[in-house]
């Protein structure tokens, strides 16, 4: 039935809202949607070729229905197919905004999928990957005029760039951008926080309050 | 930084006072502005923008100067300039990602005539351009190209449904009054005026709420 | 997403807003004057009092280099009136925010600090948490400055612990009073409602709740709206009532 496939693929772009990666592109559901497309366009010339371009609707308001019916069944199919492409578009940009490039995109392999053994198959389209490399760019592009902002840095506002640490292990010498501290074993410093977070991690220091 | 510094900002009858504290001012309350609206709001006009950037360049290369030098005094202060830095930067960087989230949500509305164009900046504008040349490529390369003609625009209207979504100007929104004056809200059962003071914060449309603000009677919280 | 944030600041937007507000402090170090971004910072001679913005007060509290004065509404007196307002005086609505600033001109004359100038200031542009507050009125950050003030200057507060439970007690009555307007809302909404009092903090917990409740009225009420203008539009004509914005501006 007509739109059948459409729905589909929105019931697809649904789903992938709500999931951290990108699904398999589609491939054979679009094709099928565009065909249909396609198919309800020939009909449409078919239909129309004997009024000779002098086709009145009312007169011939059963060939004016389905003529309706098939542009409206158009319509839908494209938006379906838009709101595909764009959900995913939307997903692509989300990712390469947090730093993903299309290496780390198209490695994403299709789990389960048997064929995928030797040859690793890329949940985005080719024209997915083209995509993900130019807006890459444009972003690139973008962020060029703002050097000084980084633009894509953390959007939480900034709290306790400096803070107070107790050394709890010696560690020897440190860079920070003050120069060389010695983290000795239960000295205390006043660091960037962006400095020592390694070193927080690892348990030779602890924040203090 | 002083609030006599402010003060004597706000006298018109004082001059010569730097205008940082009022640039700081004026970048919150955009940042805050555009948080809040649900539409792109207009780009700063008189070079706040050129101005804050060539401040933050110079506090950076001010840090690296200071760097290095271990007194702990200059030490403290170079916290302290540091501190603000980041500060400044997530203003600047929130402000510029909220606009181009919306932007990127209704492209082709805010390209779609002179009035909203002049919105964006020249970067936004040249950024919302490629963007949608890129998306329309895209979709013709992945299904459009082999669609009929008529059916490969992007700007249908047909039955109409326009294709081109935009913003929703009726969502609420909440003001603060910087002047005593009546306000008209738009709503289901009334529309009603009240009258509004200094500091009062009110909730209503941003369709009714937008005149006012953009008088500078109010500004969005 | 280039912002995966909802519309409206979210409570650590508006902390850090908050951290602009000013504040007095009472040096115990000297420092000289810093050249910031938004400006120069005084330079601090002990024991002259200073207002400097909340984020910096906090910086060189925990440095011991400063101690922080409250400002006369976060004292145990103004606390206990601020609630014996909003429970007894006026039980439906909120405390008043502190009156817009006032200050002597040249000749001697109080004139309102915004009634003339170009650039209008406001929370946390506005002296509301300094010394010189007034003492009674409760400032647009007062439930975000009075948190941070207790978190980190505690020994600044006097009585802080008496401070912290009437601020509690506060923040409960007023919390009240939110669902209640919210509550109201859901009956029907006209076209502008008041807040006048509400905090920063107050409004960004409850935005989400209370537009979605607007606009959820909004849209069920979408269709007779539209046939109430209809009718209006019928029976008004030229003969608009409502006043232009134009004309009314001051």
């Amino acid at each position: 039935m007509y739109g059948e496939q459409g729905i589909k693929l929105v019931q697809h772009a649904k789903r992938t809202l709500n999931l951290s990666h990108l699904p398999p592109y589609q491939t054979e559901t679009v094709r099928a949607v565009t065909r249909e497309v396609r198919d309800l366009d020939k009909d449409v010339t078919e239909l129309l070729e004997p009024f000779q371009g002098s086709f009145n609707p009312s007169a011939d308001q059963a060939v004016a229905c389905t003529l309706l019916v098939n542009h409206l069944s158009m319509r839908r199919n494209k938006r379906c197919l838009l709101a595909y492409h764009r959900t995913r578009t939307d997903k692509l940009e989300e990712l390469v905004w947090k730093g993903a490039d299309v290496v780390d995109l198209s490695g994403q392999q299709v789990r389960g999928d048997p064929n995928a053994k030797d040859t690793p198959t890329s949940s985005l389209s080719p024209q997915e990957e083209d995509y993900v490399r130019q807006y890459s760019d444009l972003l690139a592009a973008y962020k060029g005029q703002w050097t000084d902002i980084d633009l894509t840095g953390s959007l939480e506002p900034p709290r306790d760039l400096f803070i107070d640490v107790r050394v709890l292990k010696d560690a020897g010498e440190i860079q920070t951008e003050y120069g060389a501290i010695t983290l000795t074993r239960n000295s205390q410093f006043y660091v960037r926080q962006g400095d020592v977070e390694r070193l927080i991690a690892q348990g030779y220091l602890q924040k203090l309050s | 930084m002083d609030i006599d510094d402010i003060l004597r900002e706000v006298d018109p009858t004082s001059s010569g006072v730097p205008n940082e504290t009022s640039d700081l001012q004026s970048l919150t309350r955009l940042w805050v502005a555009e948080r809040s609206a649900p539409e792109l709001l207009e780009w700063p006009s008189g070079g706040l923008f050129e101005r804050i950037n060539d401040r933050i360049k110079a506090q950076i290369e001010k840090i690296e100067i200071l760097t290095g030098d271990m007194d702990p005094k200059t030490n403290f202060a170079l916290i302290v300039i540091q501190t603000e830095l980041e500060r400044y930067k997530f203003l600047v960087r929130s402000y510029l990602r909220a606009r181009i989230a919306k932007i990127d949500k209704h492209t082709l509305h805010y390209l779609s005539s002179e009035e909203l164009r002049s919105r964006l900046s020249e970067t936004e504008l040249a950024y919302a351009t490629r963007h949608q040349a890129l998306l329309h490529n895209h979709y013709l390369s992945s299904f459009l190209s082999s669609f009929p003609t008529q059916l490969q625009n992007l700007n249908d209207t047909a039955g109409n449904v326009s294709m081109i979504d935009s913003p929703d100007l009726d969502a609420a929104v909440f003001i603060r009054m910087l002047r005593d004056r009546p306000v008209t809200g738009q709503g289901t059962d009334a529309d009603i005026t009240l009258n509004a003071s200094n500091g009062e914060v009110l909730i209503l449309r941003w369709s009714s709420a937008k005149s006012i603000v953009e008088d500078g009677d109010a500004e969005l919280v | 997403m280039a912002l995966p944030l909802p519309p409206g600041l979210v409570p650590s937007e508006v902390a850090f807003l908050c951290e602009m507000e000013h504040v007095t402090i009472v040096p115990r170090q000297r420092l000289e004057s810093i050249e910031l971004l938004s400006g120069a910072t005084p330079s601090l001679r002990p024991p002259r009092r200073e207002n400097i913005p909340l984020w910096l007060a906090l910086l060189l509290k925990k440095q011991r280099r400063a101690n922080i004065l409250p400002p006369p509404w976060l004292h145990v007196d103004s606390l206990r009136d601020l609630i014996h307002h909003e429970t007894v005086t006026d039980p439906t609505g909120w405390s008043l925010p502190p009156p817009p600033p006032v200050r002597a001109d040249g000749r001697g004359n109080a004139r309102r600090l915004n009634s003339d100038a170009t650039t209008v200031l406001s929370p946390p542009f506005l002296p509301s948490c300094t010394s010189s507050a007034p003492a009674g009125a409760l400032p647009y950050h007062w439930f975000e400055f009075a948190e941070m003030l207790l978190a980190h200057a505690s020994d600044d507060v006097p009585s802080a612990s008496d401070v912290r439970s009437l601020l509690r007690d506060l923040q409960e009555v007023r919390a009240a009073k939110m669902r209640t307007s919210i509550a109201g809302l859901e009956s029907g909404v006209d076209g502008v409602m008041s807040l006048l009092g509400v905090g920063a903090m107050e409004l960004s917990e409850s935005r989400g709740f209370v537009t979605g409740v607007v606009e959820g009225v909004r849209k069920l009420g979408a269709s007779a709206e539209a046939s109430r203008r209809e009718e209006e539009e019928e029976r008004g004509g030229a003969d608009d009532d409502e006043p232009s914005d134009d004309d009314m501006g001051i």
